[in-house]
């Protein structure tokens, strides 16, 4: 139903070729539906609809009455009963408070005062304003749950900025598009509540599991900006000095204070997740109208109205993502995936690959919520029979839609830095590709080194 | 139509912003009732917020029904257009349009469905019951556990939420056909773009970098 953009940058197909990819699709499709039997006309029939380009959530939805209706005899009243409750779970709660708590810090000024603290820090080295953005970024990521808000904080600051001085645009747009897709990966993120409630993971041990991996992303995507910047000779801040660098955190630090209430709250029990969501909420709030005053009372509503629509729009995901679940757990899907996974004895370096490549395949054509909705109850299963912890397996999916973030055709951090930049997709997709490279090689050792990410909420006793 | 647009936004962000408030405030008041302090902590213990969690996620059940149909307007609801963009242009049309049937399809069965529901839930009693009919053995429906509501009143949101949804699912179908315009939701939209370079250059001379 959206993004006319990719319509606009490659053109539509001749309507021979498009005759042929119908009916190809429809041919693979149907092969699938009499081949896979129950399993196969699911998804079958859900691809297909997904393929008209209905919302995912409504083709989730079709899809279960449809098949419900025609194959087997569960009541309706069941299904009815599921849309009642689907979404009645307090964890899920945490979503709307993390997304409203995203907005008001995107538009509070929180994000200004970062790259400022972060400018200070790093703003003597070759590419200084680039690498003051990923480190914004990184800062930016610890309190804020949403890739795309963090692309928007940071990234409309910083790019005209860098432009200013200097840069190329694409240098600019690509280094923000990749470093925004930390917003996903440290501390909250609400792709992890949404793993979390489909896999009843702990919420607070995802968080912190995201920290070390988050910090080498930022290390690595620094390395490569610094090595090209130094090539390509791209200007250098001059250094700040330690008074400089203090004063630029003492306005930074209300900010950063929200890593302490929400990750502090959670850990010391003295908040749940979903409370900790909406303190966050309520102390973003705070700071945006009161303390940096950077965001008037009167827009307040504006920020609400624009929080509840993400937000519904997320949870009604949910709602029907809950009925699909509810038909997989009803045709045994899960456990029957789980079986065939280990019966083709791949062990876990052969299964990791396979996730990570159905994963970054998905990503090609879902965006992080609805492919996390679908694909965890499935892989989920398969994993804890093979031994893998399911913190692990979440920073892995986490760091899976970081990927697809980044890259055509539903990469929502380069539609949202082509909008900021002006860029048409086409570029920026070139501009962003030897961070995108690095990205890759972090999959691979996000992939291939658990302790990585759980060691540290098994520090902290954390699970 | 202009009211309905107005009431629908003003309903999802009261809600949203009173769910807030809510758990700030039992949070609040979960903590400071822990402080002894003498006149305060009585007041205090004798509030009970243990409605507050169930009242939020109603808040946010409806929040969610009515937001949906709010986002079918402005768009939001995301699908897979990858194939559809490519199609040539008078076939790309005719998807959009199965697409926008479908949505108007599934919004309607659920609509259906929940109205069906909740009317055997307590919604057929409570309606003979306020006439002054004979209610006969008819189920008087479950309450909430804390807030001690009906559950057909909270459930409703999902017959009202479905059906102006399928409604909004119309509307849209009707716009294309008239003008092939869809609503777009533009995530990348950023307020205040033009003064952003003032903005950093301050920000920077402030936190002291220059």
């Amino acid at each position: 139903m959206s993004g006319q953009a990719p319509a606009a940058e490659w053109g539509p197909m001749t309507k021979q070729r498009a005759a042929i990819w119908l009916i190809s699709i429809s041919v693979a499709l149907l092969a699938v539906g009499i081949i896979g039997g129950n399993v196969g006309i699911v998804f079958a029939l859900l691809l297909a609809l997904m393929l008209t380009g209905i919302p995912i959530s409504i083709a989730l939805g079709l899809t279960v009455l449809m098949f419900l209706y025609l194959l087997t005899h569960v009541p309706t009243e069941a299904v009815a009963l599921k849309l009642f409750t689907g979404i009645e779970k307090w964890e899920i709660m945490a979503i709307p408070f993390f997304i409203l708590a995203g907005n008001f810090l995107t538009h509070g000024g929180v994000a200004k005062r970062m790259i400022a603290f972060a400018t200070s820090i790093v703003g003597h080295l070759h590419g200084g304003l680039a690498l003051a953005g990923i480190v914004a970024c990184a800062m930016f990521a610890l309190v804020c749950g949403s890739s795309v808000a963090t692309v928007v904080a940071i990234g409309s600051i910083i790019l005209p900025a860098m432009v200013k001085q200097g840069y190329p645009k694409k240098f600019g747009a690509g280094v923000i598009i990749t470093a925004g897709s930390l917003g996903i990966l440290m501390l909250p993120s609400i792709p992890k509540v949404i793993y979390a409630i489909s896999t009843n993971t702990s919420i607070g041990a995802l968080f912190v599991a995201g920290l070390f991996p988050g910090m080498l992303l930022t290390l690595m995507l620094c390395t490569v900006t610094w090595y090209l910047a130094r090539k390509r000779n791209y200007p250098r801040m001059p250094k700040a000095n330690w008074g400089q660098r203090w004063t630029a955190f003492r306005k930074s630090v209300w900010g950063l204070m929200l890593v302490v209430i929400i990750v502090g709250g959670i850990y010391t029990g003295v908040f749940t997740a979903t409370e900790a969501a909406a303190m966050a909420a309520v102390y973003a709030f705070f700071i945006s109208v009161f303390v940096y005053k950077d965001l008037k009372l009167k827009d307040v509503p504006r920020v609400l109205l624009a929080g509840a629509n993400l937000s519904a729009m997320l949870l009604y995901i949910i709602t029907n993502a809950v009925l699909f679940s509810f038909l997989m757990a009803h045709e045994n899907i899960p456990q029957a995936m789980a079986d065939w996974i280990i019966g083709k004895d791949l062990g876990v370096v052969a299964f990791l690959l396979f996730v990570n490549l159905t994963l970054l395949l998905a990503g090609n054509v879902m965006e992080p919520s609805s492919i996390i909705l679908i694909f965890a109850p499935i892989l989920h299963p398969a994993a804890m029979r093979l031994g893998m912890d399911s913190v692990h397996l979440g920073i892995l999916i986490d760091a899976n839609m970081e990927v697809g973030l980044c890259h055509p055709p539903v990469g929502l951090n380069l539609y949202v830095a082509s909008g900021i930049s002006r860029l048409s997709i086409t570029e920026l997709t070139v501009a962003v590709l030897p961070w995108l490279a690095t990205m890759v090689v972090f999959l691979v050792i996000v992939t291939y080194w658990p302790s990585l990410s759980i060691w540290l909420p098994r520090a902290m006793g954390m699970m | 139509m202009k009211i309905l647009d107005h009431l629908e936004e003003w309903i999802i962000t009261f809600l949203m912003g009173s769910a807030t408030v809510v758990i700030f405030l039992a949070v609040l008041h979960r903590h400071m009732a822990g402080y002894h302090i003498p006149v305060l902590q009585d007041w205090l213990l004798s509030l009970h917020f243990g409605w507050a969690q169930e009242l939020c996620i109603y808040m946010f059940v409806w929040m969610c029904k009515f937001g949906a149909a709010y986002g079918v307007r402005t768009g939001i609801h995301v699908g897979v257009d990858v194939l559809v963009n490519r199609l040539p242009v008078e076939w790309r049309k005719k998807a959009v349009f199965v697409a926008l049937i479908g949505g108007a399809i599934f919004t309607g069965i659920i609509g259906t469905l929940g109205t069906s529901f909740i009317w055997e839930n307590g919604m057929h009693y409570a309606m003979f019951h306020l006439l002054g009919l004979d209610t006969g053995d008819l189920p008087q429906g479950p309450t909430t556990p804390d807030l001690e509501w009906p559950t057909w009143v909270v459930y409703s949101a999902v017959p009202m939420g479905s059906f102006l949804m399928c409604f909004r699912f119309l509307q849209v179908m009707w716009i294309f056909s008239r003008t092939g315009g869809l609503p777009h939701h533009d995530s990348a939209h950023v307020d205040g773009l033009s003064d952003d370079d003032l903005t950093f250059e301050a920000a920077v001379l402030k936190g002291g970098a220059k």
